[in-house]
Formats: structure tokens, C-alpha cells, sequence
């Protein structure tokens, strides 16, 4: 099986069309805290939103202002130009600001456009327990009752459990692509590595899985990538533009890991399954897997697990690029800077916008970064 | 005669604490204040109080609990705790970028520059280790926004002391309101496990009356500001913010009574403080100036142009109804926290942002609308659009944007403000 589609990050909508050309719906997701597989379970094909490729906003920027974080402004950008016109409404919990507003103003252009298109806010509690994880499951009651009017079809057990293991087996395959990465030369770069993440918003579900076993099955046969001087691991804020861990793999480092949430982030943990409460089950996945700094209590956890997959993946530098006007992403090094300095791992911290417009620049810093390293 | 600046000095070489700052700052204002204008000591009275207070509180054998964000503060003072309210330090020290600079600086090595002016310096003082005196807990809350939700769990850290947080949800419904009275009983539990002592209601009930005769003077003080000529000044409603902090102590009512008296009296003689007379009224969309509270007086002297309202400040006003009632009190509070002054704009969907900008404008009628937008508000920002359509639409005033720090004053002068401001004026509004 032809595998290249995992390469592809362009947002063509392809297979949404062909998935929609069977009389079904397609939903945009804003954020890691709604469940895809409640989506699969209704045959609903969730679509995470991405602004890869976007060069400029003017309609982000007119809505959200010049002082928004540059992917969220794209965002809004490709919704409001009609690159997402094939999907059917946007689901989002309550992220970032950055984010939830550009589901607010998404939400209010197609009001007043009178577009009839489906959006939805669920809340997700920012800290994990009792009184939170009770609250979070009546959200994802509400959710699920809102999609089964918007489907026509009716949440079972059973089709919830299917939509879980599917999931689950994606979330395994994902670890096998990064366990090539454990190799000393691996047979895949980081930059290929996002890019197969980041398409599993380009493909349905059972597509992705199939996509996935043909690329494993196929990666004996990948050349080892053998010219780079520096392991890297790279964190922070939403980065779908795998064209940016280019520039800085073609100036001599290789990014063996990732703790980005358009990348290995998602997948990373298998989520456990009690079979007499499935609904339960999702609820503490979403709200205690590590994602993202959102949560407020899994900074110490979040920032451990850093270190940790350095350690794991043999990762001698660490870059941590944060978009400008992103806060969510923009705390972490007080306390992670120490424990990476203590571990004997440097840190490179970039600002970057979401249109790569200063390769130059970032080349320069990664060639100082990358050299230091070596001696 | 050069200024005497050797408290700014001090805090600036490390050598004087924030606290003991605020403190002997206010005891200079209030002598100056005996001699020139002992009419007036009311106005500082609630400063002295809070800023000593907490300065004290360890010598007068109470603990403290440093806040952020929406917390319910007539709990922790029925504990006989004392509340720290994190954004009257930035608020207190903005009117000074020299200071708020040092701390503000400290910050940026570690958070991104464009994080909020009020969260750089909380966390700023933080580092220096120059809050003068260690908090016994600290207790926050997941709202308003990103800035805050990245500054405080590394405060909790750097503080290393017990922590309690709240998780606030975006929906105000029932359900959102349930969720907050559950973690409020959580909290009540935590108190008293923090301090060995059951909650006594009756000192329960103490709080919740002096909070109650607070947020209705608060409320009547509002109410006043409708009235044409509006007769209290803009800057009165700097205090609003930071009501929450000192909103269950008895003094808080005091200065507020004072306030509706003079208001009242201002009123009945018909004036207000334009000196030449109200010609406009103005709505701010966003937080106060608090770097620059001058900008207000400077719209009334120089263009009869009295600020009515600030959406950030506004108040709904919950009061607490069936006292005995604990259920009921602490769905009150959860109110209160929901539709406390920045969160119910700031926080969550830009629908309740919209909501509380029509009502403004409909209870207040300002012709003048400017949204003096605070960078780190991203987010407020980010909705700034929608509501000023709104605006628009809904009663055909436009709107001016511009872009402020409402506590890094170094971000703007007081003359590209008040330029922008007169420009404004004179090509629009008075055009
Ligand atoms: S990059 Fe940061 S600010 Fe932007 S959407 Fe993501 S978390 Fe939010
Ligand atoms: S002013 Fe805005 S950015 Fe600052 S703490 Fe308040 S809501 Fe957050």
C-alpha cells in the first residue's frame, strides 16, 4: 500500500469529501480535550484544525487582532476563507484563550452568515479529581446527546468501545514509528515523524490505521539517516509545520522526540478501558494524560515526562519554541530549565510566528545550538 | 524640590520589602492628607488598613492566605486568616514604572514578555523574594486566563506552602454554579485542616453581612453614576477591582458610605467633576488605566468627558439572601466568583463579555466608547471585534482602540495617551 499520503500536510480535505460523499458528517476539533472517539463511535469524522500554511491572516488579524497567537489567528484565517468550508461545525472544549477565541469569533461569522453549521463548547476542568471528573462526564453526556441529533445516530456500548480500541491501536502503531526513533541512526527524521502525526488530521480513522501498518511493515527498507551531529527534542506551543523542525534538522540536528501536541503528544498514552464504564474511562484519559499546560496541576508531571524522554531517547538538546503570544506554553522554564541542566541537557529557547518567515534567523541559532552541543 | 524617592530607591535595591513599601507609603500620604485636606482621609483610610493588615499579620498572631483570582475571601476571613489579594501589589505599584519595571523584568526571564503586567509583577515580587512577609497558604483559581493559569501553579511552587486551587468552570448555568458550591465545601474542608479549626458560622455570617452591606453600597455607588451630571470622578472606579479583597471587613463599607454621601451630596447640587460641566460620558471596554488612573481626570478637565463605567470593574453585585442557608450562601459565592470584576469579561465565551457591555451601555447611556486595551489581555483582544460591532449596531457609537499597559507604564508615556485621547476627541467625537 502507497503510504506517501502520511507525508502530505497540506489541508486538502480529500478524504473528508469522500468520507462526506457517503452521506456523512465531518466535524472540526479545536483542542485535545474532546474525545475523538466518541466522533468515530457516531460516524463522525473529526478533523482536528490545523493552520499549516498559512502565510498571512488578514481576517484572523481583523477579528482577533495583531495581538492573538499566529496559529490561532490561522486558524480563523482558513475557516473564515473557506479552506475548511467541507466540514459541517467546529466542537472545542475550553483550551487556551487563544484558541477559544478563535472558536468564538468561527462561531459568530457563521451566525451572522447564517451558515446553519454545527458549534459546540464543552468545558474540561483544568485540575483532576472527583468533583472534576463527575463534572467533565456530564459535559461529555451533553456533547454526546448534541452529536446524536446532529448524526442521526444513536451512541451505544458497544460502538463506543470499537471507536476506543481503534484509537488505541493508532495510539500503538504511533509508538512503533517512534520506537524507530530510539535507534542511534533511526530510520526516520523528525520532521517525517510530524508530518505522519500531523496527517492523521488529513485521514479517517481506519485509513490512518491502514496508512500506519503499510509504513511500519515498509520502514525496514528506509535508508538510516546517518549525517546529523545533535539527538533533539523538540517542546511548546502548537507547531504544525513540520517545515520548521526542517530548517533546523538540515543544519546537522535530528529530532528523535517530540513533546508537542500536533505530535506524539496525543498518542502517547494508551488509554485504559473499564468495560463497565466506558464513558468513565474517556473522562480520566482526556482530563489526566499529558498533553498539555492547559491543566494546571500536571506541571511537574508534564515537565518529569520531558526530561524522562530525554533520558529514554538518548536526546542531547532541547528546543522549546513558543509562537509569540502564547502563555499557555510560556511557563515552563523555570523550573524545567533546572532539571534539564541537572539531567546535563541544554536548552534552546526560540520565539517563532506561524508562517516561517525567518529561516534564516533559525538557522543561525540552531547551527550556534547544534555546536555547542558537540563541544 | 527634587522628589524624595528614597522608598522607590530602597525597594529598587532590594533593601525595602513590597509590603513595607505600601505601607509607609500610605502612612507619608495620610500625614500629607491631615494637613491639607483631613476632609479626605476617608479616601486612604481602607489602604492604610489593608496594606498594615497584612504587613501586621504575623505579628498579630493571624496567618495568611495569598489569593489569585475569584477565591471565597469571607471564608478565609471566618477562618480569622488574612486575605492577600495578589493584584493590589501590581495595582498599587503601576503608578510607578520604575518599580513595577524592576519586577516586571524579574518575571520576563522566565515568562514571555507578553504575559499580563499584573501576573509579571505578582511573580516578579515572588522571585525577588521581596513580598516582606511568607504566605501560610496560597489559594487560587483557574480563571482569569492563560497568564494566570501559567503564573500561579509556578507561584504555588515557589511559595512551597499548602495550595488550594479552584477549578472554574466557562458555563455560568446551574450546573456550572453546582460545580463551584462542591469545591467550595472541598475548600471549607482544606481550611480547616489548614487551620485546626471548624468553620464557625456564626463569624460566617459576620463576613457575609459586612460583605453584603458593601457590594449594595458598592451597587448604590453605581447606581449614582447613572445620574446626569455622573457626580463621582473616573477615578473612583480604580477601588472597584479590588473591592473583593477588603469586601468583608467592616471598613470597606465605611469608605464606600463616605463615597455615596459625597456622591449624593454632588448630585443634589447638581455637579459632578468636569469643571466645565459633563459634556460626554464615557464606557472604557477594559480594564482600568491603573498605570495612568490621571488619563481619567485629564478627560474630564480637558473635554468634560466623565468615565461612567469600566466593563472590567463592573459589578453585578450578588448579595448573600438566606444567611443560615449554607447551600444557598456558598451558590452566592459561586455567583460572586463567576461575576467577579475581570472574569466576567475576560474569562470564558465572548457572550458574557457582550452581555455585560450592552448592559453598561444601556444602564450608564455613554456617547464615548474607547477600549483601552491592556496587551497582556490577549484574549479581551482577541473578542475586542465582536463587541464593538455590537457596539456599533446596538447604539451607533464607534469605538477607539488603544493599546495600553494597565500596569507597565513604561509600554506608553501619559502624552501618547492623552495624544491619542485628544486626537480622538477632536477628530471624532467632537467632530
Ligand atoms: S499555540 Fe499556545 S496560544 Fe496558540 S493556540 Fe496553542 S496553546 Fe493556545
Ligand atoms: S488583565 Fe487580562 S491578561 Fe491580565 S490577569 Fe486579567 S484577564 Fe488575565
Amino acid at each position: 500500500m502507497d503510504y506517501q499520503k502520511l507525508f502530505e500536510t497540506n489541508i486538502s480535505g480529500e478524504s473528508v469529501k469522500a468520507w462526506k460523499a457517503q452521506g456523512k458528517k465531518a466535524l472540526g476539533l479545536i483542542c485535545c480535550h474532546v474525545p475523538v472517539e466518541i466522533f468515530d463511535a457516531l460516524e463522525i469524522m473529526p478533523v482536528r484544525l490545523r493552520a499549516t500554511g498559512t502565510t498571512e491572516s488578514p481576517d484572523g488579524d481583523t477579528w482577533m487582532s495583531t495581538f492573538s497567537c499566529s496559529f490561532a489567528r490561522g486558524l480563523l484565517q482558513y475557516w473564515l476563507d473557506g479552506t475548511y468550508d467541507f466540514l459541517d461545525g467546529i466542537v472545542t472544549s475550553d483550551g487556551c484563550m487563544m484558541s477559544a477565541r478563535a472558536y468564538d469569533n468561527a462561531e459568530h461569522v457563521d451566525k451572522t452568515r447564517n451558515t446553519g453549521r454545527f458549534f459546540c463548547q464543552i468545558g474540561a476542568p483544568r485540575i483532576y479529581g472527583e468533583l472534576e471528573h463527575k463534572f467533565y462526564m456530564n459535559e461529555l453526556r451533553d456533547l454526546i446527546a448534541k452529536l446524536e441529533e446532529f448524526s442521526g445516530n444513536k451512541l451505544t456500548d458497544l460502538k463506543l468501545k470499537a471507536s476506543i480500541e481503534k484509537h488505541n491501536e493508532i495510539r500503538r502503531l504511533i509508538k512503533k514509528v517512534n520506537d524507530l526513533r530510539l535507534e542511534k541512526t533511526p530510520v526516520i527524521s523528525g520532521s517525517d515523524a510530524l508530518k505522519i502525526m500531523l496527517s492523521s488530521t488529513n485521514c479517517s480513522t481506519d485509513e490512518y490505521i491502514e496508512l500506519l501498518k503499510a509504513f511500519l511493515a515498509d520502514a525496514k527498507n528506509r535508508a538510516p539517516i546517518t549525517d546529523k551531529r545533535a539527538r533533539l527534542m523538540i517542546i511548546g506551543s502548537a507547531l504544525d509545520n513540520a517545515g520548521y523542525l526542517d530548517v533546523i534538522e538540515e543544519n546537522g540536528g535530528l529530532f528523535v522526540a517530540d513533546d508537542l501536541c500536533y505530535g506524539s503528544k496525543p498518542f502517547n498514552h494508551v488509554m485504559e478501558i473499564d468495560e463497565k464504564d466506558l464513558l468513565g474511562s474517556l473522562a480520566k484519559y482526556y482530563l489526566t494524560r499529558i498533553v498539555c499546560p492547559r491543566m494546571m496541576d500536571n506541571r511537574v508531571a508534564l515537565q518529569k515526562s520531558i526530561v524522562d524522554t530525554c533520558r529514554e531517547y538518548g536526546v542531547q538538546g532541547v528546543v522549546y519554541q513558543k509562537l509569540q503570544y502564547c502563555e499557555c506554553w510560556g511557563g515552563e522554564s523555570l523550573y524545567l530549565e533546572p532539571d534539564l541542566k541537572a539531567a546535563g541537557i541544554p536548552m534552546l529557547t526560540l520565539e517563532r510566528e506561524e508562517h516561517l518567515a525567518n529561516a534564516g534567523q533559525l538557522a543561525i541559532r540552531a547551527e550556534a545550538f547544534i555546536e555547542m552541543i558537540e563541544n | 524640590m527634587a522628589k524624595d524617592t528614597r522608598l522607590e530607591d530602597a525597594v529598587m535595591s532590594g533593601d525595602l520589602s513590597v509590603f513595607d513599601f505600601c505601607c509607609e507609603k500610605i502612612d507619608g500620604q495620610m500625614e500629607r492628607m491631615k494637613e491639607k485636606n483631613p476632609d479626605l482621609l476617608w479616601t486612604l483610610q481602607i489602604q492604610y488598613d489593608m496594606w498594615h493588615q497584612v504587613r501586621d499579620a504575623h505579628n498579630n498572631g493571624k496567618k495568611l492566605v495569598f489569593f489569585g483570582g475569584p477565591v471565597p475571601v469571607d471564608i478565609i476571613v471566618a477562618f480569622d486568616c488574612v486575605p492577600v489579594y495578589l493584584d493590589t501589589v501590581p495595582i498599587r505599584l503601576s503608578p510607578n514604572p520604575t518599580l513595577t519595571g524592576k519586577f516586571i523584568d524579574s518575571a520576563e526571564r522566565y515568562v514571555p514578555a507578553t504575559t499580563c503586567g499584573l501576573c509579571k509583577t505578582y511573580l516578579g515580587t515572588a522571585l525577588e523574594e521581596q513580598y516582606g512577609v511568607t504566605p501560610d497558604a496560597f489559594v487560587y483559581s483557574s480563571v482569569p486566563c492563560d497568564s494566570s493559569r501559567v503564573v500561579y501553579p509556578n507561584m504555588e511552587r515557589i511559595f512551597n506552602v499548602p495550595a488550594f486551587s479552584f477549578d472554574q468552570p466557562f458555563r455560568r448555568d446551574d450546573r456550572g454554579l453546582e460545580y463551584l458550591v462542591d469545591q467550595t465545601e472541598k475548600f471549607v474542608s482544606w481550611m480547616e485542616e489548614f487551620t485546626g479549626t471548624k468553620l464557625d458560622w456564626d463569624r460566617m455570617k459576620e463576613t457575609m453581612k459586612n460583605a453584603n452591606r458593601t457590594y449594595e453600597l458598592q451597587g448604590k455607588c453605581a447606581d449614582l453614576r447613572k445620574r446626569k451630571p455622573c457626580p463621582l470622578p473616573g477615578r473612583m472606579l480604580v477601588m472597584n477591582g479590588t473591592t473583593n479583597a477588603m469586601s468583608c471587613y467592616p471598613e470597606m463599607g465605611n469608605l464606600l458610605e463616605q463615597e455615596l454621601a459625597t456622591g449624593e451630596m454632588m448630585s443634589e447640587l447638581g455637579m459632578g467633576p468636569c469643571p466645565d460641566g459633563e459634556k460626554h460620558r464615557v464606557a472604557l471596554l477594559q480594564n482600568m488605566l491603573w498605570s495612568f488612573s490621571g488619563a481619567m481626570d485629564w478627560m474630564e478637565r480637558e473635554y468634560g468627558a466623565v468615565t461612567v463605567m469600566d466593563a472590567f470593574g463592573y459589578q453585578h453585585g450578588e448579595l448573600y439572601e438566606h444567611l443560615d442557608d449554607r447551600h444557598d450562601c456558598f451558590k452566592t459565592i459561586a455567583r460572586k466568583m463567576q461575576n467577579s470584576p475581570m472574569i466576567h469579561g475576560a474569562a470564558g465565551p465572548t457572550e458574557n463579555y457582550i452581555y455585560l457591555v450592552d448592559k453598561i451601555f444601556k444602564d450608564y447611556d455613554p456617547d464615548v466608547s474607547i477600549f483601552l486595551g491592556h496587551i497582556g489581555c490577549k484574549h479581551t483582544w482577541a473578542s475586542a471585534k465582536i463587541v464593538t460591532d455590537m457596539i456599533q449596531e446596538r447604539f451607533g457609537i464607534p469605538t477607539l482602540y488603544l493599546d495600553v499597559d494597565g500596569i507597565d507604564g513604561r509600554y506608553k508615556t501619559h502624552d501618547e495617551i492623552t495624544g491619542a485621547l485628544g486626537q480622538y476627541f477632536d477628530n471624532v467625537v467632537n467632530k
